[in-house]
């Protein structure tokens, strides 16, 4: 009765503190003053001091009301220490183990002996509540028990259990130069003893794996560069096992690699690459009839491969100005390894009387360059070369080796003089058959005439004559440069080829002579140049004080247009990167471009993808910026290899392009599936708490001074209690009963 | 062959200049694109030696496969001819005037896009008038790229012949010396006379004797000038490394 006259307010440890704000009070007392004073003036004394009393109590009770008072009471209490349970749900738990219960469900099962506890589960992230399943996509142990110490800040826990298979992959586990190291020094103050039970024995798992390619993501073309593949077997009978790897599918190596006492093993690859691009290499083992996770048995890297260098051959069958400022340009530019070889004598010059060793001279060894070594140089220019001299018997093979290594993707620049073009015996020789000109002009194959070139239609807008973006600028710069002191004649473009600069006046097959012209022959490119004396545009430009740029840019353009990258063809084919994730979006764009380097529009591409899950027809035409844009199949992990072929609408082929991409190999969580002890003993070590091998069963430590003090705070709003409502009422009324009997009203 | 037959055979030489003396069909587009000599004229203190630099070049086409115009254009320093005949020399017995501001810009212009020049003091006195005025020239054309003496092994030593010191008419200083541009010494001095030794007159025989080594002496001092030729051409082409390791396996070089 007296708690609920107080509105449930204990008095006892508590003081009282009114909550209404101070002017209500003011003008409540105020009010209350002043109307009891006016309603008390004409009473006798006796009478209004008992009338007084009791409207000074109902008034005051309204006051009171008005300073809303409330009954606050404060006080401590001490709960008992938690225990925490971490369970790890990653995809490696979902591994059976020999019983054939999952390690997942062997964690539930140890959830079983600690009721009470606050369970979380953890993969990347430390989220609330049992694990519904082993589906996460990693494992952060270190991050799981970052997270657990910010949670409990400021309390002491009983303790912390961890529930693992120990495989670690956020960071507790390092391997430098093939050792193992535990590193647990990221982690902070535990709130609490730490006991780690294992889950899954680390013998129980059958299983054969590449846990590791490392490869840098791109590569120098021709520098060799190291791919290690790391070798994991558990639970298996092997000593050694074979380790294969693949370079877009076809056979790049195989090593056979010795597993140490903890069945690991590292295969080194040396490779080298001779190709611009991008690859996909692929390392794998053999599949054990009893392995647990045959799909970790392979793994792919895709690298990209790049130019550091350019690699130049320059052959010069007689040393001249122009060969002189071409080596100036190719010698200061640090992107080229040039390698020069000039005529300095030939057999007519033997007579003049001179020994042997007075000589620096050395042999001209144009069987290695052109046999042996042809493929490891990016572009070879033959400047006023004629080869009948040195090649003689071997030149109808040597130039076949240099026209197949023009097809198989050199590149080549053909450079006019007195020794070059139809002057050196060209005509119906292999490599007659991929220059950009046709030879065999009859008679006198050169004019001395002094003369200015002009630039053609796609000249003006070919890479390598570009000399300014502004077209029409370009057009002025080529218009005002030194004119050439004569010119090879030949018979006119070769099919596919694109003049860039002719002849004024001089003509060749019904049309102006080309001076200049390009072509693009099977995977490689040629450039003709038939004058001796673009030098000219060096050193008589800076002679009217106009600098050497114009001759720079040239030669830099051609250089780089010759030995372009597979996306500087005529088709290219371009993925946004060469690894992506499975299910993205990846729109694969194809550009078609003609010789002269206009972009093709209508052009008909089509083309497959082919990956693991086989063969993906894409056809589409090209806009009228000659692109096309495919989105390809990303669902199946494993390499894809985009294959197109664009064709005119007329149906002639404008070229072809293929490029690769890998959608991310295979689940990381299932690299390596065998349990690591190793990590949570160290772990256990770190934080002076213990580990609890699979399969064993022992009690977790527990702190008994844990705990956490709870502060209470209680208030009880007496405003809002029936003892000051009785309290109005009673001396309201009875002041009320006064006044009627006194008559008064 | 015998020093007096060659000599003979450079006289029948110098009277059908060029075109008899090129050793293949001539099919070039024509002079412009063969090398040729330019004499710097730069007044007094400078000599013109045309006969000299025929004869270097008919040399030149006669023991190399460098197509030349044997021909020697007298041009003054601030000429913009100057820039069609990338080798060019000065030759001179005593002071040279001071060059005009725009002929050593020109000079300066020549030599960084490309040009060659050698200078060549003929008065044989190596501390001589002409001596102070070519270092007084080179000081103002590269103030901060002094003169220096070329290594033993620098390219124009074994640009066609391997020599082991560089000699001319006169044989006291035995050295070069040169102004290097990046890895080129695209000027390049000796007070040995160079020019007086391969100098001569008009019925073919030589000017100058050489002293003291006689023949034998002019001969190095014709190699040294060929060298000159073919380093103004090829600049450091014997310095690639494909060059150095042969010739060192076959012990021609150290």
């Amino acid at each position: 009765m007296i708690e609920w006259l107080f509105g449930d307010a204990v008095f006892a440890g508590g003081h009282l503190v009114f909550t209404g704000a101070v002017w209500v009070i003011a003008v409540a007392s105020v009010a209350t003053v002043g109307a009891l004073a006016l309603s008390l003036r004409p009473l006798p004394l006796r009478r209004r001091a008992a009338e007084l009393g009791l409207a000074t109590i109902a008034a005051g009770s309204l006051v009171v009301l008005a300073a809303r008072p409330v009954w606050l009471a404060e006080g401590e209490r001490v709960e008992p220490g938690r225990t925490v349970v971490l369970v790890d749900a990653s995809r490696s738990m979902a591994v059976a183990e020999a019983d054939g219960k999952t390690r997942i469900e062997h964690a539930r099962a140890l959830l079983q002996r600690f009721p009470g506890a606050e369970v979380y589960h953890f993969g990347g992230d430390l989220r609330a509540g049992d694990p519904v399943a082993a589906d996460l996509g990693t494992t952060d142990i270190g991050g799981a028990l970052q997270a657990l110490t910010r949670r409990f800040a400021g309390e002491r826990l009983a303790g912390i259990v961890l529930v693992t298979d120990g495989i670690d992959r956020g960071g507790l586990l390092r391997e430098t130069g093939g050792e193992r190291v535990v590193d647990v020094s990221g982690l902070p103050p535990l709130p609490g003893p730490l006991t780690v039970y294992q889950t899954g024995a680390e013998a129980s798992v059958p299983d054969l794996s590449i846990v590791d390619v490392q490869a840098g993501s791109f590569a120098f073309l021709r520098a060799p560069f190291t791919l290690v593949v790391s070798v994991e077997s558990s639970g298996l009978d092997l000593e050694a096992v074979p380790v294969t790897l693949t370079r877009n599918g076809q056979p790049a190596g195989s090593r056979k690699v010795t597993l140490d006492a903890d069945g690991r093993g590292r295969a080194v690859f040396e490779v080298m690459p001779d190709a611009p691009g991008r690859f996909v290499y692929e390392a794998s083992v053999p599949v054990p009839a009893t392995d647990a996770v045959p799909s970790n048995n392979s793994m792919t890297r895709a690298v990209r491969v790049v130019r550091d260098r350019v690699r130049v051959l320059q052959v010069c069958g007689s040393p001249s100005m122009d060969q002189k400022f071409l080596r100036l340009f190719l010698k200061e530019d640090p992107g080229v390894d040039l390698v020069s070889f000039f005529i300095l004598r030939t057999f007519s010059d033997f007579g003049a009387g001179y020994m042997p060793e007075e000589l620096s001279l050395i042999e001209f060894p144009y069987q290695r360059l052109f046999d042996q070594e042809l493929s490891t140089f990016d572009l070879v220019i033959l400047q006023n070369f004629d080869y009948g001299p040195y090649f003689e018997r071997d030149a109808p093979r040597l130039l076949s080796n240099l026209a197949a290594y023009v097809r198989e993707g050199g590149a080549l620049a053909f450079i006019g003089g007195d020794r070059s073009f139809d002057l050196g015996d060209y005509a119906n020789t292999a490599l007659a058959d991929v220059l950009p000109v046709a030879l065999g002009v009859p008679g006198d194959s050169v004019d001395p005439g002094a003369f200015a070139p002009v630039l053609t239609e796609s000249g003006a807008r070919h890479p390598v004559t570009r000399l300014d973006g502004d077209s029409a600028e370009n057009r002025t710069l080529w218009a005002r440069l030194p004119g050439m002191d004569g010119t090879n004649l030949n018979l006119g473009a070769a099919p596919g080829a694109a003049v860039l600069l002719q002849h004024p006046s001089l003509e060749a097959a019904g049309g102006p002579l080309p001076v200049l012209a390009v072509r693009q022959v099977g995977k490689g490119r040629t450039l003709s140049l038939s004058v001796d004396s673009s030098w000219r545009w060096s050193f008589a430009e800076a002679g009217k004080g106009g600098g050497n740029q114009a001759y720079l840019r040239f030669w830099k353009s051609a250089m780089r247009w010759l030995v372009g990258d597979p996306d500087d063809q005529a088709v290219t084919v371009d993925v946004p990167r060469e690894n992506v994730e499975p299910g993205e979006v990846l729109r694969v764009t194809v550009r078609v471009r003609d010789a002269g380097f206009a972009a093709v529009a209508a052009a008909n591409v089509t083309g497959t993808v082919t990956g693991p899950e086989g063969e993906t027809p894409i056809s589409a035409p090209t806009g009228s910026d000659g692109a096309a844009i495919f989105e390809v199949p990303t669902a199946v992990r494993g390499a894809h290899r985009v294959k197109v072929v664009a064709t005119a609408a007329d149906g002639a082929s404008l070229g072809s392009a293929e490029t690769v991409y890998a959608v991310v190999t295979r689940d990381p969580e299932l690299d390596r599936v065998v349990p690591d002890g190793s990590v949570l003993r160290a772990l256990a070590i770190a934080t002076q708490g213990r580990y609890v091998p699979p399969g064993e069963w022992m009690g977790a430590l527990n702190d008994p001074d844990a705990g956490r003090v709870v502060r209470d705070r209680r208030e009880s709003p007496l405003w809002s209690a029936p003892i000051l409502g009785l309290i109005f009422a009673v001396s309201a009324s009875a002041s009320w009963w006064l006044r009627r009997r006194a008559g008064r009203r | 062959m015998s020093a007096w037959s060659r000599r003979q055979w450079l006289a029948s030489a110098a009277a059908v200049v060029g075109a008899s003396a090129a050793s293949r069909p001539a099919w070039a587009f024509g002079d412009a694109t063969r090398m040729d000599v330019a004499e710097l004229q730069l007044g007094s203190g400078t000599l013109s030696r045309p006969n000299a630099w025929t004869r270097l070049l008919l040399e030149v086409v006669q023991t190399t496969s460098v197509e030349c115009n044997p021909r020697a254009f007298q041009l003054e320093p601030d000429d913009p001819e100057l820039f069609s005949h990338p080798f060019a020399v000065l030759v001179g017995d005593s002071a040279l005037p001071a060059l005009s501001a725009r002929a050593r810009e020109q000079l300066v212009r020549y030599l960084g896009y490309g040009g060659f020049l050698f200078v060549d003091d003929a008065s044989g006195d190596p501390k001589g008038p002409f001596d102070s005025s070519v270092r007084s020239l080179i000081a103002s054309l590269f103030p901060t790229r002094p003169l220096t003496v070329l290594s033993a092994d620098h390219s124009v030593y074994r640009s066609f012949f391997l020599l082991r010191e560089p000699m001319g008419r006169v044989a006291t200083h035995k050295v070069l010396e040169g102004v290097a541009l990046g890895s080129m010494h695209p000027l390049v001095y000796s007070q040995d006379d160079v020019s007086g030794a391969l100098d001569r007159r008009a019925d073919g025989m030589d000017l100058l004797p050489c002293v003291p080594g006689g023949e034998a002496q002019r001969r190095e001092a014709v190699k040294l000038g060929i060298n000159l030729a073919l380093y103004a051409l090829t600049s450091n082409y014997k310095h690639d490394q494909a060059h150095v390791r042969r010739l060192m396996e076959e012990g021609r070089i150290e």
